[in-house]
C-alpha cells in the first residue's frame, strides 16, 4: 500500500545538473532533457538528450566514440566503486552491500543443480557450427511452447515469430535500429529502467520521449505513477510539435521500478492508444513470472484475446530476472511481424549466443515440472519472504513506498530526509549511501521527475539485506537528523 | 511456410531475372540516404525525370506481368506431372517476381508521394501509407495476385502490398539479409547427407572446419567444462570476466610469440569476430568515414561496416598479374596503399583505418614481417588505426609457411591505433561457439569497447568453457592442432590435385580453409554476369562456391573454394564441380563453332 507523502511534494529543479546514475550492470546516464510544461511547476513530458553534457572527445576515437566512452565513464561511478570493494562475508565484511542492481541472487542453488543435471551437458556437431541467427529451431519452438503456456495465449504461439539473442538489451538495440531512423524517438512512462536511454542510443541513435508520471494521485487516476492515454496523447502531442518524430512506444510490465502491473483493460487502452498513431509497440515483459503475490493477476500482451495491431506489437522476455540468470545472456523477442523479425534477426549476427547455451535453454524450458514444482514456487516464496523484511524496515522508518507483489524491487519515497527538493540533493543523499556502504539506485536514474525517490533491490540473501538495511537506516537517522534542523544556508556540489 | 527456406535453384534465365532484382537494390543500398527517398531533387527537374522513371517501370512492370503470367501458365502445365520440389521452386521464382514488383510500385509510389501532384496533372489523395496495413502484413503480401486487380490508386497499391514497419535503415539490413542469406538459407534447408539425402547441396562455400568437429565435440564433453558457480550466472564485466581475459592474454602470448607477456587489461572479449567488428568501426570511425582495405577480402566485413556501424570501406584493388613491383599475383605494396589513401581523399572521403587480414581471407597469402611493418609504418605516418584480423593464425598447415602475429613484433609503430582481432570459430572449428576477442594497447578504446559489452556479452557459462579450452595447452599441442593440420593438408592436396588434373589456375597457399580459384576460361565474355551465372550453374548441380564479386574483387572469374570438409562430402561435391564446368566447357565450345559457322 502507497503512504502519501508526508511533506508537501517540492517543485521540482528546472535544471537537473549533471548526474550520476548508479543502476549497476544497466547505468546510464539520461542526462537533462529538454522540458517542456504548461506551468513551470508542471512537466508533462521531456525529450531525452543523452549527450547533453558531453563535452571533451578523444583523439584515438571517433565523436562518437568519444560519446560511447563518456557514458562508461561518467555513468560507471556506483558500478566502479562497488567492484573494487565489493561485502564479502568472510574476506571483505565492511565492504559495499549492492541493493542496486536487479538481480535475484536467491536461487542460484536451485539453478546450479538445475544446470549441472545430465541432459544439460549434451554437445553435438550442429551446435558448434554456425546457426540459424534467429536461434536454433529447437529451442525457438520450444520458446514458442513455454510463452504459450505461461502467457495464457488464446492459440499457441509460432516459432517462426521468435527470434533469440543474447539479453534484452541486444533486442532493445536492434529493434531501435530497425524500427526508427537516427534521431526518432520512443515514448517511454517515466521513472522507468534507465539503461534503455543507452540500449536504443548506443547504435541506434534513437531518443526517449518521457511521459512523466506524478506520484501524486489526482484527478482520475487511481494509484501513483499511473499512465494514463490522455499522459500518452499529450507527450506525443509535445514531442510532436517540438518536430521530434516518435515511432512506438516501450512499456515494461511488471514496471521496473514501480513494480506496477498494469491490468488487461489498461493494456488494451494504451495498445489502441498505439494503433491510433500508429505506433509500435514494444512490450518488455522480463519480470512476467517474478510476480510472487499470489492476488497480483497478470496478463501478458500475449495472453489478450485480440491485440489491436498484432503487427506493430513486439514483446520481450528473457531469463535474466524471472530465471535469476542476468549471466546467462539469453533474450527473446515474439512478433507476428515478419519484417520486423528478419531485419532483427539479420543484426543477430552480432548478439549471437553459443549453440550449447541455446540447447541449455531449451531443456530448461521444457522441465515444466521442475519449473512449476520446484523453481517457481520456492522462488515466489523466498522473494516474498526478503519483500517482506524490506518492507518492515521501511515501514518502521516511516519511509512511504509502493508495494507491489511484483518484481525485485521497491520504490521508495525518501523526499523527507532531502533538505531542498533537488536532484543535486538526492545525488548527496545516494553518495551518503555509498559512502556507509550501501549502494542504492536514485530516481534519476530512472528518469523520475521528482527528485527523492530511491530503487531498493530485495532479492538478496538475508544476511547481506539485513546488513544493507542497517546500513541505510544509519545515513537516514543521521540524516534525518539534519533535515530537523533549520534548512542549512549552503548548497553543496554535486562532486562529478 | 518459411519462404527463405526454399531453394532458388531455378534455371539460369531465372537467375537472370532474379539477379536483376538483386542488382536494382543494390543501386538503391549504396545511395546515400537522403538521396535515396528522392526528396531532395529540385522542384525544376522532377517533371521529365519522373515521367521517364515511370515509363520505365511501366515496361519493367509489363514485362515481370509477362513472365509472371507465363510461370503461372508453365506452373499449371507441370504440376500434373512435376514432383513437389519443382513446384516449390517456380512458386519461389514467382514470389521473387513479385517481390521486384512491390518493390517498384513503391518505388514508384514513393517518387509520387515526395512530389507535388499538381504539375503532373494526378489528382492523388493525400494517403497515409499506413492504412490497411495489417492486410498486407507479413505472409499476406505473398500471396499472388493477378494483373487485372490491380487497384486503381498508387497509394493503395502500395499500401496492399509494402507495410511500412521497418525504418529505412531496417529495410536496408532486411535486403542485406534476404540478398546474402538465400543461397544459405537454400543450403540449411536441403543439407547434403550420405544416407538421408545425398541429392541435397554441399556447401564448400561458409568458411568452417568441419574436419575437427569430433576432437572438439570430446574435448567440450569432458567434465571440466560443466561448472556452474553464482557468478556466472550474474551480471559481470562487460569486457569478458577476468579468468577469461588473463586466459586469452596467456595465450595470445604463447601462440602469437609475443616479446612481453601481453595484459589482460587490453583485451576485450565479445561473442564473435563480427561483433568485434562491428564495435571497434563505431568507435573508431564516424558514420560515412572510412576504412581502407585491400580487395579481394572477406565479404563479412562488407556487412558489418554498414549493418549498425554504418562507416564505408574504401577498396585497395589488387591485381592478379604478376607486373613491376608484384612478385605474386593480388601483392599488396605501399605505394597501393598511399594510392588508395590519396584517392579517397580526392574523393572527400574522411581516411580513418586500415582493415588487414593476416592469413588473408580469401587468397590465403600470409603477410611478411617486413611487409607488415611497411604497412604498419604506412598507417603511422598518416595516423590511421589498423585493425589487423587474425582469425586464421593456427590455421597455418603448411610446414614451410610461418606466420607472423603483429603481436610478437619488437616495437609496434603506433600501439595505440593498432587493433588485433582473433577468434575460435575458424582456429577451433567451433563458430556456433560465439568468441571473438580484441586485443589493443589504447585504453581510450577499451572503455569504449567495454560501453558495447553487454550488447555483444558472452554467456557466464560459455566463458568458463572457452577458458577451460584455451588453457589446456597439451590438448591443443599434442591432439588438437597436429590432427587439425594433417587433416587440413590432406583435404587441401585432393582439392587441388583436382584442380591441377582441370587446368585450373589457382593460389596455392598453406594457411586457411579455402583456395582462390580461377575460373575465367570457363567464361565468354567474362564478366560478373556471367560469373554469376556460372554461381548460379553450381547451384543448381547442388554445389556452392562463393564467387569473387562477394569478395569485391575487381576481375571477374575469380571464386572461392572451401575444401576444409570430410574426404566423402569432399569427393562428391569435386565430382558435381567437374560436371559443371565441363557443361560449361561444351556450351562454349558449341558456341564457338556457331560462330565459325555465321563468319
Amino acid at each position: 500500500m502507497f503512504t502519501l507523502p508526508q511533506k508537501e511534494s517540492r517543485a521540482p529543479t528546472t535544471c537537473p545538473g549533471p548526474a550520476t546514475t548508479q543502476d549497476l550492470g544497466s547505468s546510464c546516464d539520461n542526462g537533462p532533457e529538454r522540458e517542456c510544461s504548461r506551468k513551470p511547476d508542471q512537466k508533462l513530458y521531456g525529450v531525452g538528450d543523452p549527450t547533453a553534457t558531453f563535452s571533451s572527445g578523444s583523439s584515438y576515437l571517433s565523436s562518437r566514440g568519444s560519446i560511447i566512452k563518456w557514458f562508461w565513464d561518467s555513468a560507471e561511478e556506483g558500478y566502479r566503486t562497488y567492484h573494487l570493494d565489493e561485502y564479502d562475508e568472510d574476506k571483505n565484511p565492511s565492504g559495499i552491500v549492492n541493493l542496486g542492481t536487479s538481480e535475484n541472487k536467491l536461487c542460484f542453488d536451485l539453478l546450479s543443480w538445475r544446470l549441472s543435471q545430465s541432459d544439460m551437458l549434451r554437445v553435438e556437431p550442429s551446435l558448434l557450427q554456425y546457426p540459424d541467427w534467429r536461434g536454433h529451431l529447437f529451442l525457438r519452438e520450444e520458446v514458442a511452447r513455454f510463452l504459450s503456456f505461461y502467457c495464457k495465449s488464446p492459440v499457441p504461439l509460432k516459432p517462426e515469430n521468435v527470434v533469440v539473442l543474447n539479453g534484452c538489451a541486444s533486442l532493445f538495440s536492434a529493434l531501435a535500429t530497425v524500427l526508427c531512423e537516427v534521431g526518432e524517438a520512443f515514448l517511454i512512462p517515466t521513472p522507468y529502467y534507465g539503461a534503455i536511454t543507452q540500449h536504443v542510443y548506443l547504435y541506434g541513435n534513437v531518443r526517449l520521449v518521457y511521459v512523466y508520471l506524478d506520484s501524486e494521485v489526482t484527478g482520475t487516476d487511481t494509484r501513483p505513477f499511473q499512465l494514463t492515454v490522455e499522459k500518452l496523447e499529450m507527450a506525443l502531442q509535445g514531442a510532436h510539435s517540438e518536430g521530434v518524430k516518435v515511432k512506438g512506444l516501450i512499456l515494461i510490465n511488471p514496471q521496473n521500478p514501480l513494480g506496477d502491473i498494469y491490468l488487461p483493460g489498461e493494456l488494451q487502452e494504451y495498445l489502441g492508444f498505439a494503433e491510433r498513431h500508429k505506433l509500435h509497440v514494444i512490450v518488455d515483459e522480463v519480470y512476467m513470472l517474478s510476480v510472487f503475490e499470489e492476488s497480483a493477476a497478470y496478463s501478458s500482451v500475449l495472453g489478450l484475446e485480440r491485440l489491436p495491431d498484432p503487427q506493430r506489437t513486439h514483446v520481450m522476455w528473457a531469463t535474466s530476472k524471472d530465471f535469476g540468470m542476468s549471466g546467462l545472456r539469453f533474450g527473446t523477442l515474439y512478433t507476428e511481424n515478419q519484417d520486423v523479425a528478419i531485419a532483427v534477426a539479420s543484426l543477430c549476427r552480432y548478439h549471437g549466443l553459443s549453440g550449447l547455451v541455446q540447447y541449455q535453454m531449451a531443456q530448461l524450458l521444457q522441465d515444466r515440472d521442475w519449473i512449476n514444482q520446484v523453481y517457481l514456487p520456492e522462488n515466489h516464496a523466498r522473494l516474498k519472504a526478503a519483500h517482506t523484511y524490506v518492507s518492515e524496515e521501511l515501514r518502521a522508518l516511516r519511509i512511504p513506498f509502493l508495494s507491489r507483489g511484483a518484481g525485485f524491487f521497491i520504490w521508495a519515497d525518501l523526499r523527507q530526509y532531502l533538505s531542498e527538493g533537488t536532484f543535486e540533493e538526492e545525488m548527496l543523499l545516494w553518495r551518503r549511501f555509498l559512502d556507509n556502504k550501501v549502494l542504492l539506485s536514485s530516481g534519476k536514474a530512472f528518469g523520475c521527475k521528482e527528485p527523492g525517490w530511491f530503487r531498493f533491490v530485495f532479492s538478496d540473501k538475508a544476511h547481506r539485506l539485513c546488513l544493507g538495511m542497517q546500513r541505510v537506516r544509519q545515513v537516514l537517522e543521521g540524516k534525518s537528523q539534519v533535515a530537523e534542523d533549520p534548512p542549512s544556508s549552503q548548497t553543496q556540489e554535486p562532486s562529478s | 511456410m518459411d519462404g527463405e527456406d526454399e531453394c532458388d535453384h531455378g534455371a539460369s534465365q531465372l537467375a537472370e531475372a532474379y539477379t536483376n532484382t538483386q542488382s536494382c537494390q543494390t543501386d538503391i543500398l549504396l545511395m546515400p540516404r537522403g538521396q535515396k527517398r528522392g526528396r531532395g531533387l529540385r522542384a525544376q527537374s522532377i517533371c521529365p525525370q519522373l515521367l521517364e522513371m515511370v515509363l520505365h517501370l511501366q515496361q519493367t512492370m509489363e514485362e515481370c506481368f509477362l513472365q509472371l503470367m507465363t510461370r503461372y501458365r508453365q506452373q499449371d502445365l507441370m504440376l500434373e506431372e512435376q514432383r513437389l520440389n519443382l513446384q516449390q521452386r517456380h512458386s519461389q521464382v514467382i514470389y521473387e517476381q513479385e517481390a521486384l514488383l512491390i518493390r517498384l510500385m513503391s518505388q514508384l509510389a514513393d517518387i509520387l508521394q515526395s512530389r507535388s501532384w499538381s504539375g503532373l496533372g494526378l489528382q492523388l489523395p493525400p494517403c497515409s501509407m499506413d492504412t490497411g496495413s495489417n492486410a498486407g502484413g507479413g505472409q499476406g503480401a505473398h500471396s499472388p495476385r493477378h494483373p487485372d486487380q490491380i487497384p486503381p490508386l498508387l497509394s493503395e497499391f502500395k499500401t496492399a502490398f509494402v507495410i511500412h514497419d521497418l525504418s529505412s535503415r531496417g529495410e536496408d539490413i532486411s535486403d542485406f539479409y534476404h540478398s546474402e542469406f538465400q543461397a544459405y538459407n537454400a543450403y540449411h534447408g536441403d543439407k547434403y547427407h550420405e544416407d538421408n539425402n545425398t541429392l541435397g547441396f554441399i556447401n564448400l562455400s561458409t568458411s568452417e572446419n568441419k574436419l575437427c568437429i569430433d576432437l572438439m565435440t570430446k574435448r567440450l564433453s569432458r567434465s571440466d567444462m560443466n561448472y556452474i558457480e553464482d557468478a556466472l550466472l550474474q551480471y559481470c564485466d562487460w569486457r569478458g570476466q577476468p579468468f577469461l581475459r588473463e586466459e586469452v592474454a596467456r595465450f595470445l602470448t604463447y601462440y602469437c610469440k609475443a616479446p612481453v607477456p601481453l595484459d589482460p587489461e587490453n583485451v576485450v572479449a565479445l561473442n564473435g569476430c563480427c561483433s568485434v567488428f562491428s564495435a571497434l568501426a563505431t568507435v573508431l570511425c564516424d558514420v560515412g568515414e572510412v576504412f581502407l582495405i585491400p580487395t579481394p577480402f572477406y565479404g563479412g566485413l562488407a556487412f558489418s561496416s554498414r549493418l549498425y556501424a554504418n562507416i564505408e570501406l574504401f577498396f585497395v584493388h589488387l591485381d592478379s598479374e604478376i607486373t613491376g613491383e608484384n612478385t605474386r599475383p593480388f601483392q599488396l605494396t605501399v605505394d597501393k596503399l598511399e594510392q588508395g589513401l590519396h584517392e579517397a581523399r580526392l574523393k572527400r572521403k574522411k581516411v580513418r583505418g586500415l582493415v588487414l587480414i593476416n592469413p588473408q581471407n580469401p587468397l590465403g597469402d600470409i603477410y611478411s614481417q617486413d611487409s607488415l611493418k611497411e604497412y604498419l609504418k604506412f598507417a603511422e605516418r598518416h595516423k590511421l588505426h589498423v585493425i589487423i584480423d587474425e582469425i586464421y593464425m593456427l590455421s597455418v598447415f603448411d610446414k614451410s609457411t610461418t606466420f607472423h602475429s603483429v603481436l610478437s613484433m619488437e616495437s609496434l609503430p603506433d600501439p595505440n591505433r593498432t587493433h588485433v582481432i582473433w577468434g575460435t570459430s575458424k582456429d577451433f572449428g567451433i563458430s556456433g561457439f560465439r568468441f571473438g576477442t580484441l586485443y589493443t594497447r589504447s585504453k581510450a578504446v577499451v572503455t569504449a569497447m567495454s560501453a558495447f559489452g553487454y550488447l555483444h556479452s558472452i554467456s557466464g557459462i560459455t566463458q568458463h568453457k572457452l577458458c577451460r579450452l584455451l588453457q589446456d595447452r597439451d590438448w591443443i599441442d599434442k591432439v588438437y592442432l597436429p590432427t587439425n593440420w594433417s587433416r587440413l593438408r590432406e583435404a587441401h592436396k585432393y582439392v587441388t590435385g583436382k584442380l591441377k588434373a582441370l587446368k585450373i589456375p589457382f593460389l596455392n597457399r598453406g594457411s586457411g580453409f579455402y583456395i582462390w580459384i580461377n575460373l575465367k576460361k570457363y567464361l565468354d565474355p567474362c564478366t560478373f554476369e556471367t560469373e554469376l551465372v556460372l554461381h548460379h550453374r553450381f547451384l543448381d548441380n547442388k554445389v556452392m562456391l562463393s564467387c569473387g564479386k562477394s569478395y569485391m574483387c575487381k576481375e571477374p572469374g575469380w571464386f572461392r573454394l572451401v575444401f576444409a570438409d570430410k574426404p566423402h562430402r569432399l569427393k562428391v561435391a569435386m565430382h558435381r564441380f567437374c560436371e559443371v564446368l565441363q557443361e560449361q566447357k561444351e556450351e562454349l565450345t558449341v558456341r564457338l563453332l556457331e560462330d565459325a559457322q555465321k563468319e
